[in-house]
């Protein structure tokens, strides 16, 4: 997609061109991380976008990030699907649910999830 | 490039996405599942779709599925009374087909074509605090989430909203074998009343593991066909829905005895209020969203507009955003642009409340003489097409009169 002449209806930083689709989904768990962190591209974002990109200079979950910047998980995931697609963030592969695999890789790790998110509460209880 | 951003990736919003898409806007659509979270989970729906909204659909060249699902030549009605004993039925034929593609299929192949296409899909159960956050952020948010928590933003209109409690408890399994009706060999959308209980419908379909049918119980709560609040099991869901109709219908449970589940989530219960709610939703920082589909229209599923509706809104919402240009997409404008898909759907909200109720006399004298009278039967089987057309006829004891005086019936 490319840019189109900016109109006073769109703010300039939600312009995104050239996005690259990554096939796996921001979940709350995933991990993410600035790949080469650039100041002068700091400067060009608008405050939700730069905390993200700042606390992202060392490896977090999208849930820490939603958690460090104050942002809602949906505004925290727009943003950083923004991040990701412009290549400034990457997502980590070696968490192991990450998704996107077939459908039984995919649940199977759900239900190790699912068995860590119990045993986390119960020790809670 | 204008930024507009969909919450919710059903029928509506999917279509909507799609095609806005082709008219080079910037769209995200949020969506609580993944493509591959969607294809291998529950059924959702019995989405029978008619031409007009088949249409639509052709239109944005998303018909992906048109050529594998079976293609539903006509309506059969048929009505038990007393129940059990085929009083009455009548076929009508559907000027053009219609056709049922589970959305498990549809909606998670949607999803993938929209990312494809160049659409963001941000995968996330959207809150209230989120919508704040996106109104900042984007020239138009709309909610397209019917069965999330994200609708309760939208107030209820009550003069539009007669029903506070469910009017029917509902019931879905999917199968493979059923057999076709002996007379009518052509796939048909089955319609089958029992007075005073509540119907099953039987709707061919097009499911993960190919062509298929839906069998559609619709119970009146406190009766007999109301039995699923204990959420059966897969197995005994399908066995006591077979039941139901060896008692109640026999006839369709004469086609049933090779049927067997299409997977193990195939079954669905639910039941919920018809509503209407304004469409235009504020928000605790002062930016307004606007909802679609059936976040601001529940119909009863009673005479399956359901995807319809949401088709057709779709794509009225999509003719007033590219109408709209460079203009701000206010609340007056929200207003207005439901209000243009309200004069459709008041009509069909309208037809279906009144179908949740006992027939009114003149409503069984059109029953009964499409019985005999093929003119009358099929302007009911196409009435389910165009929806608009009943207000002429059927749902005026004047003009239903009229109407059946002028064909000698």
């Amino acid at each position: 997609m490319a840019t189109q002449q900016p109109n006073r209806w769109v703010r300039p930083y939600v312009l995104t061109a050239g996005r690259t689709r990554t096939k796996r989904p921001l979940l709350m768990e995933t991990l993410v991380s600035v790949t080469n962190y650039d100041p002068g591209f700091a400067t060009t974002l608008l405050p939700e976008s730069r905390a993200l990109y700042e606390y992202a200079r060392r490896t977090l979950s999208v849930a820490e990030l939603s958690a460090h910047t104050g942002l809602s998980l949906g505004v925290t995931r727009v943003l950083l699907g923004d991040l990701v697609a412009q290549g400034r963030v990457m997502l980590h592969p070696t968490s192991a649910l990450t998704g996107g695999g077939p459908s039984d890789f995919h649940m199977h790790h759900n239900v190790q999830l699912l068995e860590r998110l119990r045993d986390g509460l119960a020790k809670l209880a | 490039m204008r930024k507009i951003l969909i919450v919710g990736a059903g029928q509506s919003g999917l279509q909507l996405g799609l095609s806005l898409l082709r008219h080079g806007y910037d769209v995200t659509i949020v969506s609580a599942r993944t493509p591959e979270e969607i294809r291998s989970g529950r059924v959702m729906s019995t989405q029978a779709m008619f031409n007009s909204s088949l249409q639509l659909e052709r239109d944005q060249k998303i018909n992906f599925w048109e050529e594998e699902a079976p293609k539903i030549q006509g309506i059969h009605v048929s009505l038990s009374a007393p129940p059990g004993q085929r009083a009455l039925e009548f076929y009508g034929p559907l000027e053009s087909y219609a056709q049922s593609v589970d959305q498990r299929l549809k909606m998670a192949g949607w999803l993938e074509t929209f990312e494809e296409q160049g659409g963001n899909v941000v995968i996330h159960g959207a809150t209230t605090a989120d919508l704040d956050g996106f109104t900042r952020l984007y020239d138009l948010v709309i909610v397209a989430a019917g069965k999330g928590e994200l609708v309760q933003l939208f107030d209820r209109d009550d003069a539009r909203s007669p029903y506070s409690t469910p009017q029917r408890k509902l019931s879905v399994v999917y199968v493979h074998g059923l057999e076709r009706e002996p007379h009518h060999p052509e796939p048909e959308v089955g319609i089958n009343i029992v007075p005073g209980l509540g119907e099953l419908f039987v709707i061919p379909g097009l499911t993960l593991s190919g062509p298929c049918d839906i069998l559609f119980w619709e119970g009146i709560p406190g009766g007999p066909l109301d039995c699923w609040d204990d959420r059966p099991d897969p197995q005994e869901h399908l066995q006591r829905t077979l039941d139901l109709a060896r008692q109640y219908t026999p006839w369709v449970y004469e086609r049933c005895r090779n049927v067997e589940l299409t997977d193990p989530l195939a079954t669905l219960v639910g039941a919920y209020p018809p509503v209407v709610r304004r469409p235009v939703a504020k928000l605790p920082s002062g930016g307004a969203v606007l909802g679609m589909a059936d976040v601001v229209v529940a119909n009863d599923p009673i005479t399956g507009q359901g995807s319809n509706n949401a088709a057709h809104c779709a794509a009225i919402y999509l003719q007033a955003i590219v109408e709209r240009g460079d203009q701000p997409f206010d609340p007056a404008w929200m207003q207005a642009t439901f209000d243009r898909y309200w004069e459709y759907a008041s009509l069909v909200t309208a037809w279906t409340n009144a179908m949740l109720q006992p027939l009114p006399e003149h409503a069984q004298a059109i029953l009964a003489a499409a019985a005999t009278n093929p003119t009358v039967a099929a302007r009911f089987a196409n009435g389910f097409a165009n929806p608009t057309d009943f207000q002429h006829w059927f749902m005026d004891p004047a003009k239903a009169r009229a109407y059946l005086a002028s064909l000698g019936a």
